[in-house]
């Protein structure tokens, strides 16, 4: 039983221990904290706000990450990747926790730089547009406010039209009839647009300045209080400090990510401090107690109940759980392990479910290996899988991928050698062409192959009869489990009715389909098989219809649970041609790039050709028929095994845990 | 040449052209929703690509059929062998389920594609859920091609014996 058994306790525990048993259970992560049925006289823990003002620290924290590696990138490579996360013990952790706060001090001062660059960035684009503003108006020596002189009244602004000053004082004088009481002068001219200065006498003003309304004449939005050259001068001033400045925060962030572990850890630091405020929300409090409820697996309590009354004297005690949600948590060997996240992704199994890894592993390699068929590539899998696996020992869940690649990759060695596919025929093929030697096998039925078996190219009938040979066995196991699991629930007349009919309608029909595709069937095996396969669907017959209640519901039932039976099993058996029609594809195109690689007949041209077409090629083939092998043995397990017994929609075990992004953190 | 022998490419290229055009629209099509999501959030680049080169198969399928077609008839090596026109008309029908249900099946099948990548989109955790859906059309592709290339051996098997 691979699904470990899980147990509901109830923990009471004095209140002054209960922060330091929280931390102890973080770090342990062995229980799901759930709230009390009964609470009676027991408040619960308010922490929400608590949570909150974590969450903004957590925020800080992630955010002065996020500007360091703007600011100063870390280097990283997939290599790295695969190391995984450094280890931190116990110890280690609570020491540099209590750094914590000086450290979202430093995260603050990395915010605030960026925050400081921001506004500068902003400023200097301002004062860009000031400058822009006032730079036709730079060869004015007057603020452009001046009013004028006692005697005269200065009017600064500008007109659509370029103008120069005799011109402006023509188009003025159609308008003066005579006025020639005031001085035009152009600032500066540009992209049809005057900028002018005219002073004007104090009893012409009135006239004047309707005149240049006439002209569409315009004040500026934003006169100087200066001469115009002091602001420019000021804005360049301004967008100099700014630049120092974004220089300076710049080097500020620069120098502060060289705290970037210890950022990391901060992280790591406020996310579980974060959960563990949340698992409390869930604690009942009295004066001087607090009590709470979990799941745990059954095999850890006592020893977690001794640790818990020695070091917290808080007492623990199984009892009824009290729903029926209860987590699942599988635990296999590694070999059953790695297939682990294939399961997961349809659906964990739920309370009455078997775990499905153990029998589902071994056919998801054998198929896997089937469909990719080339040593070749199996080869590559299981050096690449072997390195990341023994050289870099990852952990977690990309272990359980790497693990499964690992097997499907020598199951696929194993496979490709059967069936004399290495890298498609590239071994006898360049005995062939350079050294002029046909390599076979001396149990070969015709010369040049060098399948230990046979070659699926010139024999597919008798690679589709073991494809669905190996589909029955897989399907026989998917019935087997189906029968285990109503036997353990009690349900023993459906785990016979339902299983043994179909077990003997399938065996006897077997020698007949096999006589079907040709294949020699000895006759004692094909009566045999008759009377196995008569005795079953009279006996499906008999007991599909054993829920109805009067006698012709029970004759409908059984017959339509027949034609269920053998139209569902045929479509299932049939499903598993895929097996043969993905090896073929894997090794015909193989060797397709193999004879492209070999057309120029010059041996020195072929060989480079070769090679060249060789990698390219390869690679190609080998990712795409990575991914349709990959989809056709999970759509194997889910559609055609999964259906025979599995349900599904079990809930994961989600204890309370160091959930940590950047570091790992072991007990000591 | 024969008339045998015409028909019988006529078949293979059927075949490599049905289930070509097909995983050529098919992947073109998956292509433009994936791009999207990726606009959004490209760490979920991975995820759609996947997605993207299911309808790729069938072309793969399409190419295999026409080249051991090729194979068959001799016209790879160089020497093609007899047919007949009633031998060269059965190569091509067995060609026919792999150019008809190729084509169909990827333009379906990337329908189905698309509709993962807004799973991907919404909910990357279950992307295996939506490869699945897609996958379940190539099935057909996977049925058609088995039967192409059996009744191509099964054919030349006939004429040799």
């Amino acid at each position: 039983m691979a699904k470990v058994d899980m147990q509901y306790i109830e923990v009471v525990a004095p209140i002054d221990s209960a922060k330091d048993l929280f931390d102890f259970l973080q770090v342990r992560s062995v229980m799901e904290i759930k709230k009390l049925d009964e609470t009676d006289g027991l408040d619960y823990f308010e922490t929400g706000p608590v949570v909150t003002s974590i969450e903004k620290y957590l925020d800080t924290a992630s955010t002065a990450l996020e500007i360091a590696d703007r600011y100063a990138p870390e280097k990283s490579s997939l290599l790295s990747a695969l190391k995984g996360i450094p280890v931190l013990s116990e110890s280690e952790y609570i020491k540099k926790s209590d750094e914590a706060d000086e450290i979202l001090g430093v995260c603050l001062k990395i915010c605030a730089a960026e925050k400081n660059i921001t506004e500068n960035k902003a400023l200097i684009s301002r004062a860009r547009a000031a400058m822009d503003g006032v730079e036709p108006w730079l060869s004015l020596d007057v603020p452009m406010q001046f009013k004028g002189t006692e005697s005269s009244k200065a009017v600064i602004g500008t007109l659509p039209d370029e103008y120069t000053a005799d011109s402006l004082r023509i188009a003025l004088a159609q308008f003066l009839e005579g006025e020639e009481r005031y001085e035009c002068e152009v600032v500066s001219k540009s992209a049809g647009r005057s900028c002018i200065f005219v002073l004007v006498h104090n009893e012409a003003y009135e006239n004047v300045l309707s005149a240049l309304r006439r002209l569409d004449f315009a004040f500026p939005s934003d006169p100087t209080k200066h001469p115009p050259k002091v602001r420019y001068e000021r804005m360049k001033a301004k967008i100099e400090a700014a630049k120092e400045e974004i220089g300076n925060d710049t080097a500020l962030i620069k120098e502060l990510a060289a705290e970037r572990d210890n950022i990391k850890f901060a992280c790591d630091w406020f996310t579980i401090k974060r959960d563990r405020y949340k698992a409390l929300q869930n604690t009942s409090a009295g004066d001087t107690v607090v009590a709470f409820g979990g799941y745990l697996p059954a095999e850890k309590t006592e020893a977690l109940k001794e640790e818990l009354y020695e070091k917290f004297s808080a007492a623990l005690e199984a009892a009824d759980p009290p729903d029926e949600d209860v987590p699942v948590l599988l635990r296999n060997k590694p070999f059953a392990a790695a297939v682990e996240p294939i399961t997961e992704m349809y659906a964990l199994p739920d309370r009455t479910d078997l775990d499905p890894n153990p029998v589902m592993s071994i056919f998801y390699y054998v198929f896997f290996g089937l469909m990719l068929s080339d040593a070749g590539y199996g080869l590559l899998m299981a050096i690449g899988c072997g390195i990341a696996k023994f050289k870099y020992k990852v952990t977690g869940k990309l272990k359980k991928t790497v693990d499964m690649y690992f097997w499907c990759g020598l199951s696929t060695v194993f496979w490709g050698a059967l069936f004399g596919s290495f890298f498609g025929d590239i071994i006898p093929r360049v005995s062939e062409q350079f050294f002029g030697k046909v390599l076979t096998v001396p149990w070969a039925k015709e010369p040049g192959s060098i399948a230990l078996w046979f070659e699926p190219v010139k024999d597919p009938m008798k690679l589709l009869c073991y494809s669905f040979l190996f589909g029955i066995i897989h399907l026989f196991f998917g019935l087997g489990c189906a029968f285990v699991k109503m036997w353990k629930q009690g349900n023993k007349t459906g785990a016979v009715f339902d299983c043994v009919p179909v077990f003997l309608l399938i065996l006897g029909i077997v020698p007949i389909g096999a006589g079907i595709l040709n294949v020699t069937v000895p006759p004692v095996l094909v009566t045999a098989g008759k009377y196995l396969a008569i005795a079953g669907a009279v006996s499906v017959v008999l007991t599909a219809g054993r829920d109805s209640k009067n006698i012709v519901g029970k004759l409908g039932l059984g017959l339509y649970g027949l034609y269920n039976t053998a139209s569902g099993w045929l479509s299932d058996i049939l499903s598993y041609s895929r097996l043969l029609a993905l090896g073929l594809c894997t090794g015909v195109i193989a060797t397709v790039v193999n004879t492209l690689g070999c057309i120029p007949s010059n041996k020195a041209v072929k060989a480079v050709m070769l090679i060249a077409v060789f990698i390219f090629g390869h690679v190609v083939n080998m990712a795409i028929n990575l991914i349709g092998t990959y989809v056709h043995t999970n759509r194997l397990q889910y559609v055609e095994f999964f259906s025979k017994f599995y349900e599904g929609g079990g809930r994961s075990f989600t204890p309370l845990k160091t959930n940590t992004k950047y570091y790992q953190v072991k007990e000591d | 040449m024969s008339f045998g022998i015409m028909f019988a490419i006529l078949g293979g290229v059927l075949a490599a052209a049905g289930g070509g055009a097909g995983s050529a629209i098919g992947v073109g099509r998956v292509g433009r929703a994936a791009a999207g999501v990726v606009t959004e959030d490209p760490s979920k680049f991975g995820k759609v690509l996947i997605l993207q080169i299911l309808p790729g198969t069938q072309g793969l399928y399409g190419f295999l059929i026409a080249f051991l077609l090729l194979t068959q008839i001799g016209v790879m090596g160089g020497s093609p062998i007899q047919l007949t026109a009633a031998q060269g008309l059965m190569y091509f029908a067995a060609c026919l389920p792999m150019a008809i249900c190729g084509f169909v099946s990827a333009l379906h099948q990337a329908n189905a594609a698309v509709s993962g990548v807004s799973i991907v989109a919404k909910r990357p955790e279950e992307s295996g859920k939506a490869i699945i859906f897609a996958a379940m059309v190539e099935t057909y592709a996977v049925l058609a091609l088995l039967i192409s290339i059996l009744a191509m051996f099964n054919i030349t098997a006939n004429i040799n014996a």
